[in-house]
């Protein structure tokens, strides 16, 4: 790398072309800040009728996604299915983004016939990643809007890619200001664009939602066939075309095992809370972690000291285990519906360095640092380092603020699933 | 394609093929409203549309720009550009190099090409056309030798170097087509987006005519940027300036001739611009306005640096490095020292 760079030779091989500009423009730059109003209002109560589903809008700061978000409400309101939430509530305060801790996403809940939504809007891609990560706000589908006066933009792109990194496989796409357009074929050329953009990145380009309408025009009430028409459109797209998450109580079996007794003349018992799935008497399990996976068989549930003949997703509850001594469970390990996971010492995770103001870390780390890594009850040491192939790993830094893939190596095996936080 | 290009004709009112558009948007990203503006206006000549975008975006350009001018500027990226590094094998190398910062709206645009390249070429047109500072050398008659006092990094003037034609980073051969600042505009108009070139700072020394093979020190530059869509560029950057140090000449010039000296010399330069990026980097040694002692490069533990001397306090383990590597004898004054640095980070209040 020492090189024998000489200025001298870089500004002669540079300076012709210095020399043959001809215009230079007079500096125009006006400063100011933006001033935002802020109002938060709480639901009162929460009805668990309607299966429920977390949403996010995508886009360029002018496409108009706080306006589609207000249009949503409002069409959706004069149906019953949501409070109208102005653009004011819905931008947030500058200040929460200045003290840095809050996490960076605008709340706003409405319904359709079928589902309740929850809708997420963050300014910013790191926002995103810190959501999903932290767990704060999982974005389960997206909105993303596309305005028909511009079509898709250089940062669409990375849109979508954040789209993918979230772990979004469906989207429904929302054209807006097509009201701005007078030739229908333009807007047949942003619908093809749209849909070779998406194909590119690995979504489905030829079967996603590509709805066209004004959500100005939805918001002010007028042009019901661009405006309010479209808006009920795109929510019956996104309940037709984003998929659920399965419910907990519809996957598998799994507790994390927070300890375990011994209760003379009837065996060992398991405790924990059950993260999903049910478990009812006679229930097959299997014991998965520090090197073990013990077949056995749940022979008696209690709870609060009684006894019960099924415990679900969310319960607290001691498993009476059949031929299993205490020395053989310990916590940290899971008890699960056999062959549902498995127990894994080496993982690729999506990690997102807390900075100092939020809790972490004031200083950088490196290839093979150790941190305590907390699993579900388990508190085990693990080992970062880079992704196989990556240039200059024995160099590269990881910094407070930074979102990175790495490789953890735990110390003992854990069960672990694709997805698991 | 066909079928669209049929369904064109059957219309009368003032058509533009949308073919055609998506061909121009296929060439630049432009809007669909300007794309088609611009083929209606050049005869549906795709090549001609590109010549009359390039005209509009000065006139119309300038106007979104200045809608856009008023709104918060707050992500973006550092960009760095060393053109000659110093010190090389002639044991006695100019110094030129620069980091900007520039700004946009949403970390979407940061991580996008458009905007690294942009912000890479604005900082290699800095490090290009700044003039060396005034060389100042101590004055002093008593000594028969003056030591010239070392380059510092300077702030640029932005609006000099708003006016600079923009050299691109990636082809430097290529001459420019408009000022520094067209460059800004015509990217605002691309993403939408308000983009600001907020501060410049440039560390420029010219070689010595001949090589001096009598020197007892030569000069380096250290540079990293962290966190970036392309190398050179992210949100935190920083730069370094070094000095080299040994107590008879004829030891520098032998080191810088090893090739093994300058493998090692170019890991401990990346290992400290590193670790001034990593590390809430305030000074070179203890100041009494730092918060924590880990704010002076000195006192920290040089964690980037691999081998045995990791983890040692900066200080240290520069010490043993030159000790080691035969810079300085034991005890003897001398060796590696940072002179200067710069760190930037994306949005920090400026200081």
């Amino acid at each position: 790398m020492l090189q024998l760079a000489s200025c001298r030779a870089v500004s002669r091989s540079l300076f012709s072309g210095r020399s043959s500009l001809l215009s230079a423009y007079a500096r125009q730059r006006v400063g100011g800040a933006l001033n935002e109003i802020t109002k938060r209002g709480y639901a009162e109560v929460f009805s668990r009728k309607k299966p429920h589903m977390n949403i996010g809008t995508i886009g360029h700061v002018d496409h108009g996604k706080t306006t589609l978000t207000a249009a949503i409400t409002k069409v959706l309101s004069s149906r019953g299915g949501a409070k109208f939430t102005d653009y004011s509530q819905i931008d947030k305060a500058p200040e929460e983004k200045a003290r840095g801790i809050t996490i960076n996403s605008s709340h706003v809940e409405y319904e359709t016939d079928n589902r309740h939504y929850g809708h997420i809007d963050c300014p910013g891609h790191a926002d995103y990643i810190k959501n999903m990560i932290t767990g704060a706000a999982q974005m389960d589908g997206a909105i993303i809007v596309v305005s028909a006066t511009d079509g898709q933009m250089p940062q669409t792109r990375e849109h979508l890619l954040l789209a993918r990194q979230v772990g979004i496989s469906r989207l429904v796409v929302f054209i807006n200001k097509v009201d701005m357009i007078s030739d229908p074929e333009m807007l047949e050329l942003v619908d093809m664009e749209m849909r070779d953009l998406l194909s590119t990145y690995n979504f489905d380009g030829e079967n996603t939602p590509i709805i066209m309408g004004s959500a100005l025009a939805a918001l002010e009430g007028r042009d019901d066939k661009i405006g309010a028409e479209k808006i009920v459109e795109l929510t019956e797209a996104c309940d037709t075309w984003l998929q659920l998450p399965p419910r907990d109580l519809e996957k598998p079996f799994l507790m994390p095992i927070e300890g375990g007794l011994s209760i003379s003349g009837r065996g060992t018992v398991a405790t924990g809370r059950v993260e999903r799935g049910v478990a009812t008497k006679g229930t097959d399990v299997e014991i998965i972690g520090y090197g073990s996976t013990l077949k056995t068989t749940v022979t008696g549930i209690e709870m609060f000291h009684k006894e019960l003949d099924r415990a679900e997703a969310g319960d607290s509850m001691g498993a009476l285990l059949r031929g299993i001594k205490r020395e053989q469970i310990r916590r940290g390990q899971v008890l699960a519906a056999p062959g549902s996971i498995k127990a894994a010492k080496k993982f690729l995770a999506q990690l997102y360095v807390l900075t100092k103001d939020e809790g972490g870390r004031a200083t950088p780390f490196v290839s093979n640092y150790r941190p305590q890594c907390f699993i579900r009850t388990a508190d085990i040491t693990v080992a970062l380092t880079f992704p196989e192939g990556t240039p200059d790993a024995d160099s590269k830094m990881v910094m407070p603020g930074d979102n990175v893939e790495m490789v953890c190596s735990l110390v003992f095996d854990i069960a672990l699933e694709v997805g698991s936080r | 394609m066909s079928t669209m290009m049929m369904r064109f004709y059957s219309s009368a009112a003032p058509k533009v093929p949308v073919a055609l558009i998506a061909e121009l948007r296929k060439r630049t990203p432009v809007s669909l409203n300007k794309a088609r503006e611009a083929l209606l206006a050049s005869n549906n000549s795709v090549e001609s549309a590109l010549s009359w975008l390039q005209k509009d975006n000065q006139t119309s350009g300038a106007q979104k720009a200045l809608k856009l001018s008023s709104r918060q500027t707050s992500e973006g990226l550092v960009a760095l550009s060393v053109l000659s590094h110093g010190a090389g094998l002639n044991a006695a190398g100019g110094l030129r190099a620069a980091l900007v910062e520039l700004n946009c709206e949403t970390d979407f645009v940061a991580r996008n090409d458009i905007f690294a390249s942009l912000a890479l070429s604005i900082a290699h047109t800095a490090a290009f056309i700044s003039e060396p500072t005034p060389i100042s050398t101590t004055t002093s008659l008593s000594t028969p030798n003056p030591t010239p006092t070392p380059p510092k990094f300077t702030k640029l003037d932005l609006t000099h170097l708003q006016e600079a034609p923009l050299l691109s980073h990636s082809s430097p051969g290529l001459s420019p087509n408009g000022t520094v600042q067209d460059a800004i505009r015509d990217a605002i108009v691309k993403v939408g987006e308000n983009i600001s070139l907020r501060r410049a700072s440039s560390i420029i020394e010219d070689a010595p005519l001949s090589p001096v093979p009598s020197a007892t020190s030569a000069l380096r530059l250290a540079a990293y940027a962290h966190g970036g869509p392309a190398a050179s560029c992210g949100r935190v950057a920083s730069l370094a300036l070094l000095a080299l140090r040994t107590s008879t000449p004829s030891t520098l010039a032998k080191l810088i001739r090893t090739a093994a000296f300058r493998d090692n010399l170019t890991t401990l330069e990346n290992s400290l611009a590193r670790q001034i990026c990593g590390f809430d980097t305030l000074s070179i040694r203890p100041q009494p306005t730092n918060e924590s002692p880990e704010q002076a490069l000195y006192e920290q533990p040089f964690i980037m640096l691999q081998g045995k001397f990791n983890g040692q306090p900066v200080s240290d383990a520069l010490n043993k490095w030159s000790e080691e590597e035969g810079l300085v004898q034991e005890g003897e004054q001398g060796g590696i020292e940072v002179l200067d640095f710069v760190r930037w980070k994306v949005g920090e209040p400026d200081v």
